[in-house]
């Protein structure tokens, strides 16, 4: 989606487990629910 | 890896379940939902602990991201931000810090309980050059190619038209400027009807 967006030099981090401990952990680990961090550049 | 789709649900329903769980965010930080937050949210995801350590509570414990947008790369001073859904304001006062008084950052905001607490922190800190505005992602009230680096942590997953917010952040950063944020993604498809149920976007 960000690259549909016109940004390049997209970048993502490894899966952060977001939710390990909280009440919605379950339902995070059914359908492998995980934070990212993301990095994009708009072309200049 | 994939990515909740578009306009699944309705845009305006959306805004209002999401105003009614951050308004609560705001007002009982300290009650149980469905992720962290606040401190124990912020070492989690690895923030710099001297820099949440200099926060007040009232910038913290609202605190709800899922990621670390300054993971891949800290921002540098003088670079002017945007901050997507600022909430309480952690990472726009995280952003405050690492562009230091030469740069700016703007925090946009929809729920009225969590400008309120950004706004009075900012006035505690006497932070000059971290500002606060009422605005949607999809509206940023911000002027075209002014920004060096937009910031959203946890809030275009809660967004319904992600290619409109996408198209905003597009539109305010400058020509060769980035965009660093921190969501959720999945990696099992979520059933279809699962997707069109508004309650579970939130909870």
């Amino acid at each position: 989606m960000l690259q549909d967006s016109g940004f390049t030099d997209v970048v993502t981090s490894e899966a952060i487990d977001t939710f390990g401990g909280a009440n919605g952990e379950g339902k995070a680990r059914t359908f492998e629910v995980y934070g990212y961090a993301f990095m994009a550049r708009r072309p200049a | 890896m994939t990515v909740t789709r578009d306009l699944l649900v309705d845009l305006d329903a959306l805004r209002e379940q999401v105003r009614v769980k951050y308004r609560e965010v705001a007002v009982d930080p300290h009650a149980s939902f469905h992720f962290h937050t606040g401190r124990v949210l912020a070492r989690r995801l690895g923030y710099d602990a001297d820099a949440v350590g200099a926060l007040p509570d009232r910038a913290v414990e609202s605190f709800a991201g899922v990621g670390n947008p300054f993971s891949l790369r800290p921002l540098a001073p003088g670079e002017r931000v945007v901050d997507v859904g600022s909430g309480a304001g952690f990472d726009s006062f995280i952003a405050g810090g690492q562009v230091g008084p030469g740069g700016r950052v703007i925090g946009v905001d929809m729920t009225a309980e969590m400008l309120a607490k950004s706004h009075q922190t900012a006035e505690e800190l006497r932070l000059a050059h971290v500002g606060f505005r009422e605005g949607f992602a999809e509206s940023l009230p911000v002027e075209d190619a002014w920004a060096d680096v937009v910031i959203s942590n946890g809030v275009i997953n809660l967004c319904a038209d992600k290619q409109a917010v996408f198209a905003e952040i597009f539109r305010v950063l400058r020509p060769g400027g980035r965009v660093q944020f921190a969501d959720i993604a999945n990696g099992r498809p979520i059933p279809a009807e699962a997707l069109r149920d508004i309650d579970l976007w939130t909870g």
